[in-house]
């Protein structure tokens, strides 16, 4: 294709005004000191395309190519009208540094700093739009480049979504983190002292869940996908299964508030049980995905030797299918280390201490403890009384990285097997 | 390796009848099998204990009363459930719009556009963020989409069902992503092969092609993750506001709110242990563990007949 300059001159002026006008849509500044450009920028805008639409017209001697259709027409001239509309709205000051609007009894108002750069937003991405449209004579070609910028744009936000969470806790909360920050209890309401009683806490936590979850869905995984004969049992499971998955962390919270706490009262125990229970399905479908992967020639041979179904499936099935699970339960670790709601009436206390032990070496079920998770709710809601804002991001900034480090590892692990084992 | 003929040489069902052996494996079955059990039976105890608390408020309140009554007023004991319903059903749905408009095309780019190489970083990250704790997003809420929202709109408090479902939206964008990828990887290449040798572009054929083959698939992502949102509990806890109020006009999405989930680890923390407010919050979980339920059976069923019928992915 021969490169045209009037379109592409419109397409770079719209995407700088784009641009300009994203960043003053999130920077709020009460000025905008760029509106000359943009208004420029507009009618630039308007007649590169205006001029372009009409150059094309003419070049067409039969008029008759799909372009040209009444509809297409129509769209063109709304959008040509939308420019000189916003480029009015600026030019006459109607749309001033101290107009506001409020819409049908709405209690949010849409100032100036708003609405401008939205207004600037919109029609640089229709001048876009028609300018990419025309270069390709409205061919479904001009349609896919444009349809695939925008899938981009999904995966471009994505990196940015992530990458913006990680940087703005750890600029936020490197600050914070100090030795005695990680050994110390805290104490005065979280304004001084550390976490090291809901890093511990947050450990047994995980510990005990994992002691619950992981053979219990292990085990299940095992007997539904080697031994199970009943397809109908098997449904039902699945259907349990299934609908347990999708039960909404603080309905487990309630479950264990009517069910543990009755007995155990607010304790370690019972928190340990209903985080191990909300992971259990987690468990149970990574499990079986990893056991359906091993082929059924491994099996086979196994049983040819003599080898009992036991005995195949703990010396052959199992370590097979290892990685698998491990990821699973990986996974789980990092799900119950984050979790909140199950914990918040069953498990933790702002106000415990850490953890006793028996022994030595057991920690005392029966007494509740802190968690990360727990303490930085506290510390949310103690914002706006005390200063612990500097608390929080460190406690964020814990949290996420032993969470993140955990998911990390259960990633590479994968990887690191999936190349490794080929059937 | 060593070849031992006298092991191989006995028949297997002769060194199999001794006893501790055959016992042994049948001891096996029974205690896996009674792990598989459990699943179930967590099941019915969470419904069993669940309709159990709640059953004395339906009871005093009346179900209608409950279900339907315009105001959520602990301190009066007048409990109904309709702002609490209507908060919900606002959230989700614009949650639901930020998920999909980002959530497709993005499962669209990494089954279909994405080269090895962004498939080598996005796979990853998308999975990092799948785990970031729901506080760590409630966190970042408070403080940041919260401030801008109020800056921004002059609104009293930021704290809204707006900032809620954009939280929401962005939270569970991962989840979505992962299922619909899987279901268009599933779509046989035979099919985009086809549509791309008749001359459509790469655009078409995902529109017309790939995209229907999925939808199974897709709509029972789509449905699984209405689930996920409703149920959410400490990103919204924190920025929706915590005001079961119906709001006026009731699409104003700037307005404070609440959720069933909001409600229920808002309240819970300060209520006396077996008064009317206690078996009142365990009815509102009951209806939400019901209308998640409902939706999680819903998909697995919605996803079996739409391939019995088309044969999609």
């Amino acid at each position: 294709m021969k490169i045209r300059p009037v379109p592409m001159l419109a397409i770079a002026i719209a995407m700088s005004m784009l641009i300009s006008s994203l960043f003053y849509l999130f920077a709020q500044t009460k000025q905008i000191p760029i509106v000359p450009f943009w208004e420029g920028g507009l009618l630039a805008c308007f007649i590169l395309v205006a001029i372009f639409t009409i150059d094309t017209h003419r070049k067409d001697p039969k008029r008759t190519s799909i372009q040209w259709k009444l509809s297409k027409i129509l769209f063109l001239g709304l959008d040509l009208a939308f420019l000189l509309f916003v480029f009015a709205l600026m030019f006459t000051n109607l749309l001033s540094p101290t107009s506001e609007f409020k819409f049908a009894g709405m209690s949010a108002v849409f100032g100036y700093h708003l609405t401008l750069p939205f207004l600037v937003l919109v029609a640089s991405f229709l001048v876009i739009k028609d300018s990419i449209n025309l270069l390709y004579g409205y061919s479904p070609g001009g349609k896919e480049v444009l349809v695939f910028y925008m899938v981009r744009l999904s995966a471009v936000f994505t990196i940015l979504l992530l990458t913006g969470i990680i940087s703005v806790i750890l600029y936020k909360g490197i600050g914070a983190i100090s030795w005695e920050f990680i050994t110390q209890p805290h104490y005065k309401l979280g304004q001084e002292g550390g976490i090291s009683s809901c890093i511990e806490g947050t450990f047994w936590l995980v510990m005990g869940a994992m002691l619950i979850s992981a053979p219990l869905g292990i085990g299940a995984a095992i007997y539904l996908n080697e031994y199970s004969r009943h397809q109908k049992l098997n449904r039902v499971i699945y259907i349990a299964v299934g609908a347990l998955n999708g039960v909404p962390s603080v309905v487990y919270g309630l479950f264990g508030l009517a069910f543990l706490v009755a007995t155990f009262g607010i304790s370690l125990l019972a928190g340990s049980v209903i985080l191990g229970l909300m992971n259990l399905p987690t468990i149970i479908l990574t499990s079986q995905e990893a056991l359906k992967s091993v082929p059924n020639s491994l099996r086979e041979g196994s049983v040819a030797l003599g080898a009992s179904k036991w005995q195949t499936i703990r010396k052959v099935v199992v370590p097979s299918a290892l990685p698998g699970v491990l990821t699973g339960l990986i996974i789980g670790v990092a799900r119950a280390a984050g979790e909140t709601a199950p914990i918040m009436w069953t498990a933790v206390t702002f106000s415990a201490t850490s953890v006793h032990k028996v022994y030595g070496i057991v920690p005392d079920v029966t007494q509740p403890v802190n968690n990360l998770c727990y303490h930085l709710l506290n510390m949310i809601y103690f914002l706006g009384a005390w200063d612990v804002e500097q608390q929080a991001w460190g406690t964020a900034l814990v949290l996420l990285a032993l969470v993140l480090s955990i998911n990390m590892v259960a990633v590479i692990v994968r990887n690191h097997y999936r190349k490794k084992i080929s059937w | 390796m060593k070849y031992r003929p006298e092991i191989c040489m006995d028949p297997p069902n002769k060194r199999g009848t001794r006893l501790s052996r055959r016992y042994g494996d049948r001891f096996v079955e029974t205690v896996l099998f009674s792990t598989a059990i459990v699943s179930i039976l967590v099941m019915t105890m969470i419904f069993y204990f669940l309709t159990y608390e709640s059953i004395l408020s339906f009871k005093e309140v009346g179900i209608l009363n409950m279900l339907m009554g315009e105001k959520w007023h602990p301190a009066g004991d007048i409990y109904g459930m309709l702002p609490i319903i209507v908060g919900s059903l606002i959230i989700t749905v614009l949650a639901l719009v930020i998920n999909i408009l980002v959530g497709i095309p993005l499962a669209i780019y990494l089954s279909e556009l994405a080269g090895p190489w962004s498939r080598e970083i996005l796979k990853p990250a998308i999975e990092l963020l799948a785990g970031v704790p729901s506080i760590v997003y409630g966190f970042l809420g408070v403080i940041m989409l919260v401030t801008y929202l109020e800056r921004n709109f002059q609104m009293l408090t930021g704290r809204s069902i707006l900032a809620g479902s954009i939280l929401l939206g962005v939270m569970f964008i991962p989840a979505l992503t992962t299922i619909c990828e899987d279901a268009l990887r599933a779509v046989p290449k035979e099919f985009k092969e086809g549509s791309l040798a008749l001359g459509a572009t790469k655009w078409q054929t995902i529109k017309h092609i790939t995209l229907p083959a999925a939808s199974s698939g897709i709509i029972a992502a789509v449905i699984l993750n209405v689930g996920r949102i409703i149920g959410e509990t400490m990103a919204a806890l924190l920025v929706v506001g915590n005001i079961a109020r119906l709001p006026i006009p009731f699409f104003d999405a700037f307005d404070r709110g609440a959720i069933f989930t909001s409600v229920i680890a808002g309240e819970m923390g300060e209520v006396a242990h077996g008064s009317l407010h206690y078996h009142s919050l365990f009815a509102v979980g009951f209806v939400l563990l019901m209308i998640v339920t409902v939706l999680n059976i819903s998909a697995d069923l919605i996803r079996t007949k739409i391939q019995k019928k088309f044969g999609g992915y």
